[in-house]
């Protein structure tokens, strides 16, 4: 059994202009000691789909409509709000993007670690204290007893995200779920929060589901990738599948949308960047919604009419497409040169 | 207090309340058809641009309380500035035989003690108050826009320095400041009560110029018009004052029922405008006399007060929600 | 912290000192003096004699020193219409009364207001909430002297409550309408101003945080979300000491209560410059002081201010 199980997840938000279906059907498993990306660009669902599962969702105006979140087994869209909060930190944490602001400037940072600990684990003042300073030495911040004291603001943007994370893992949770934990930080410091965040998933036995819009983290940490669209799941499949042989379009350009330093593919110096823009969440086409961008669709196939399955096309490789690089490699070869 | 929220399921629960229900069945019925100025462009085509002030009107209009406090607004200065113009009775005239009488046909609010009309005193009365409110106001803007923009436009030891005497004035209270003013003058007339009342205000009007100026100086756009050569007058009148004109409006509406107010208690204790052109103010004065016996006549001025600053408010409010969206109440 | 407040304490002196001087060029602009005004007439020999006396015919920078010497040692100097008495002895008899009208509807305005605000923050949209505003929005709009007057006639004329006199200042029950009457409106405004700023509040993402920690949501609010959000709330508090100040004014006068606010106007319009000098000077030190305890207050609840005050 794994250890997240996420299936036809459909989070929708209701607004003045009608119903925005913002996750419209994702699923997938996590295992234990897994890695797993949820990759996509701005407005794609993979964010709505991190805080569905945390049920951290603002009530109205949106509602998770259909599917089911399973913890260990445990179907976390039934409970309710108090057993949530025993659930959230305790086996699953999640971290967010901006560590700026997602610490609270008023209090202290040992106030911040020990709340959880105290409540979750019941560990009194002087205990939680001194585990507090273990976490923040854990994620390699300087001087640990001195930072509890300390406020948000006194620390760079990095040392905050540590501490995000030290408060994520406190309670030594099944999962973590990091929102873009990178996109904010500069490239440096980057690098070595995803050492951090992988270290840190080894020693403590995580899941770790990592949601972010950049390949290069996906190539850095993750064991299996999910490509999101407009709010659905288009390709999955592990990492190293995902990036030999990317199958949909979409994947394909976010691939070629990647600045290459590697001189066997240097291109002609062009980026490729995907023309258009993705389909409004609150009219999507009934159709495949990669459509409109997609180099490969055309009215004579189902493009334009069918929703494509997501479906199996190669070993453990899922994808949402009538033209999957396979299946156009074959047709390729089929047309007599 | 109760903080905690009753417990709920996440799905398949009535927990919405009835307004979040609907609201959700609401947001199911809108149809392609129905959405307003969405639109329907196909992936990849451009969004069509709206300029800043048509989308604060639009936003503004839907703002209910918003519109009501407009509509009443303007209906009550209509009314306080026409119908004297119509009314048939003298608002000057004694007549002791229709003193303190009760509402009626004749006189739709009644009289006061000395047999006056008082629909048509409230309205006179209205024209006294706003327009010591609306002329203090704009009084007040301007003192505080020169003030705030030299401050804010040269900077450095200059506002350092006027920052500080501001910051000394703050130190004067209000009321006996303006009283002291009006002492001065001795008789108080319309423009007197006026310049008591800006002089004793203006503070924070400059404070909120001033804070926006160099916000707005820090701005790329008066940067690329610095390197072009711009000269100051023109980076002032061009780019950064039209850009504090959302932030005046709002002010305006939001010194208008304070200034009212001062000069409300101002005339309650006696210092107002002599009779007989009297303001609500004076008017509640004098009815506080009979409001045993006859609490119409302080209860009336009061409550056009109440109306004023209650609609200004929400006007207020409504304008700061529509120039920055931001600000959301969900 | 204690750098902030040492510097604050020195800016008091030449606020002071422009306070002082602001009004007594403005009192000396007022035609006449109180010996040429009062009612009884008096021969002008005798006139010049109490100017002398009084230092009124001195000029303008000396009598400005000697009162700025007087200010120092805490010599109001006497007062100029009420023979026999000094300015002291004004400001003993009667500033206590006011001071404790204006204490009391401030903590009235406190403990009323914010958590009606909370309440209603977290009730948002609620008929609890829309209840909640509307009383807020009225008790914010209707001037003090119309929410007195209403009282006083439906608590005692109409329900005919006993024991709540409506004049003076003595027993406790005699405080409950003034206080009521002149705490509405500052309870109003913290009502809204604390429901606006917790509503703001708790769309930041460090209470998302906190609630992805799985924090029970009573330490989310009482916690993570008040100590923000009463911020703006201590800012107002500074300028609604002034609303107080000139509130008790018309208060004073509705209750007849003896506290200073009537004894201002009597003492402007009967041109008795000391007494008038000695009551603005002495509001100006209260507004002052009262703003520096917010700012006190502020750099407790809002640790950024702390280091970025340089």
């Amino acid at each position: 059994m794994a250890l997240l199980e996420v299936r036809d997840l459909q989070t929708q938000f209701f607004t003045r202009d009608g119903v925005v279906r913002a996750v419209d059907g994702v699923s997938f498993e996590l295992d234990r000691g897994r890695t797993l990306a949820i990759v996509g660009e701005s407005g794609c669902g993979k964010s709505v789909t991190a805080l569905s599962i945390m049920g951290l969702i603002p009530r109205p105006p949106a509602e998770i409509v259909a599917g089911e979140v399973l913890l260990e087994g445990r179907e976390l869209t039934a409970l309710d709000e108090s057993e949530l909060e025993q659930v959230r930190g305790r086996r699953i944490a999640m971290i967010f993007q901006d560590p700026m602001t997602s610490l609270n400037p008023t209090l202290k940072i040992g106030t911040q670690i020990t709340e959880a600990l105290r409540h979750h684990l019941g560990l009194g003042r002087r205990e939680a204290r001194t585990r507090a300073a273990e976490l923040l030495d854990e994620v390699g911040l300087p001087l640990p007893q001195q930072r509890l004291d300390d406020y948000p603001h006194r620390l760079s943007g990095g040392m905050r995200q540590r501490v995000m994370i030290a408060m994520a893992i406190s309670c030594n949770p099944a999962v973590l779920i990091a929102d873009e934990p990178t996109t904010a930080l500069d490239v440096t410091v980057q690098a070595q929060v995803l050492d951090l965040l992988d270290e840190l998933r080894h020693e403590h036995d995580m899941a770790m589901l990592i949601i972010t819009h950049d390949m290069g983290v996906v190539a850095e940490v993750a064991d299996d990738v999910l490509v999101m669209y407009a709010g659905q799941v288009v390709e999955q499949a592990p990492v190293e599948e995902l990036f030999d042989n990317p199958q949909h379009p979409y994947t394909e350009a976010l691939l070629g949308a990647l600045p290459q330093l590697d001189e066997q593919e240097v291109r002609s110096g062009r980026l490729t960047a995907i023309p258009g823009r993705p389909p409004d969440l609150l009219d999507p086409p009934a159709a495949c919604r990669y459509a409109a961008r997609c180099p490969y669709a055309s009215r004579a196939d189902s493009c334009t009419t069918e929703m494509p399955a997501l479906r199996p096309v190669r070993r453990g490789h899922l994808v949402r497409s009538a033209h999957p690089a396979c299946e156009r490699a074959e047709a390729a070869a089929e047309v007599p040169a | 207090m109760a903080v905690n929220p009753a417990p709920r399921r996440v799905r398949d629960r009535a927990p919405w309340r009835l307004k979040d229900r609907r609201y959700r069945a609401a947001a199911e019925s809108v149809t392609a058809e129905q959405r307003p100025e969405r639109p329907q462009h196909e992936a990849g085509a451009p969004v069509r641009q709206s300029s800043l002030w048509r989308d604060a009107w639009r936003r503004y209009v839907r703002n209910r309380a918003a519109v009501v406090a407009a509509v009443a607004f303007g209906l009550l200065v209509a009314f306080c500035l026409f119908y004297p113009l119509v009314s048939p009775h003298d608002p000057y005239e004694v007549n002791f035989s229709q003193a303190s009488e009760s509402p009626s046909l004749e006189h739709p609010l009644g009289t006061d003690r000395f047999g006056r009309d008082l629909l048509t005193r409230t309205a006179l009365g209205g024209r006294v108050s706003i327009g010591i409110g609306f002329a203090a106001t704009i009084a007040i803007l301007l003192i505080g826009v020169v003030y705030g923009s030299i401050a804010g436009f040269v900077g450095g030891w200059l506002d350092n320095g006027m920052m500080r005497f501001l910051d000394a004035l703050y130190g004067l209270p209000y009321l006996p400041f303006a009283i002291i003013t009006i002492a001065i003058f001795g008789n108080v007339t319309f423009w007197v009560m006026v310049v008591a009342l800006a002089i004793a205000s203006w503070f924070t009007a400059a404070r909120i110029v001033r804070g926006q100026i160099i916000t707005l100086k820090q701005n790329d756009y008066v940067r690329a018009a610095k390197a072009i050569g711009a000269r100051w007058h023109r980076i002032l009148g061009r780019h950064l004052l039209p850009n504090t004109l959302g932030v005046l409006i709002i002010a305006i509406f939001l010194e208008l029922p304070a200034v009212i107010l001062g000069e409300a208690f101002i005339s309650f204790i006696g210092l107002g405008i002599s009779p007989p052109d009297a303001s609500w103010g004076a008017m509640a004065q004098d009815g506080r006399a009979v409001y045993r016996v006859h609490p119409i006549e302080i209860v009336i001025p009061s409550v056009a007060i109440a109306t004023l600053i209650l609609s200004a408010n929400f006007i207020a409010d409504g304008l700061r929600d529509a120039l920055d969206p931001r600000t959301k109440e969900t | 912290m204690t750098a902030l407040v040492i510097r604050r304490l020195v800016w008091t002196i030449p606020v002071l000192l422009l306070v002082i001087f602001l009004t007594f060029v403005l009192m000396r602009q007022i035609e006449g003096n109180p010996f040429r005004t009062s009612e009884r007439a008096i021969p002008e020999s005798i006139q010049r004699n109490l100017e002398a006396k009084f230092g009124l015919n001195d000029p303008w920078y000396v009598q400005y020193a000697k009162y700025v010497e007087g200010v120092a040692t805490f010599d109001l100097g006497p007062s100029l219409t009420q023979r026999g008495q000094t300015v002291n002895e004004v400001v003993r008899e009667h500033f206590p009364e006011s001071l404790e009208l204006g204490g009391l509807a401030f903590l009235f305005a406190i403990v009323v207001g914010i958590p009606l605000g909370v309440v209603a923050a977290l009730r948002a949209n609620t008929p609890t909430d829309y209840a909640a505003m509307v009383v807020s929005n009225l008790g914010f709009a209707v001037p003090s002297f119309l929410v007195a007057t209403l009282l006083i006639y439906f608590v005692v004329v109409r329900w005919g409550v006993a024991d709540i006199p409506t004049s003076g200042w003595t027993t406790w029950q005699s405080k409950i309408l003034p206080v009521v009457a002149l705490g509405l409106g500052p309870a109003a405004y913290f009502a809204r101003l604390v429901r606006g700023s917790m509503l703001e509040t708790l769309q930041q993402d460090y209470i998302r945080t906190a609630k992805a920690k799985g924090l029970p949501h009573r330490r989310v609010v009482l916690v993570h979300a008040l100590r923000n959000s009463l911020i703006p709330a201590v800012t107002a508090a500074g300028p609604l000491l002034g609303f107080l100040i000139t509130g008790s004014f018309v208060i004073e006068q509705i209750f007849a209560i003896p506290g200073i606010g009537r004894y201002y106007v009597t003492a402007v319009t009967g041109r008795d410059y000391s007494v008038v000098m000695g009551l603005t000077v002495l509001l100006a030190i209260i507004v002052i002081v009262a703003n520096l305890v917010v700012d006190i207050v502020y750099g407790f609840l809002d640790p950024r201010t702390r280091d970025a005050r340089a």
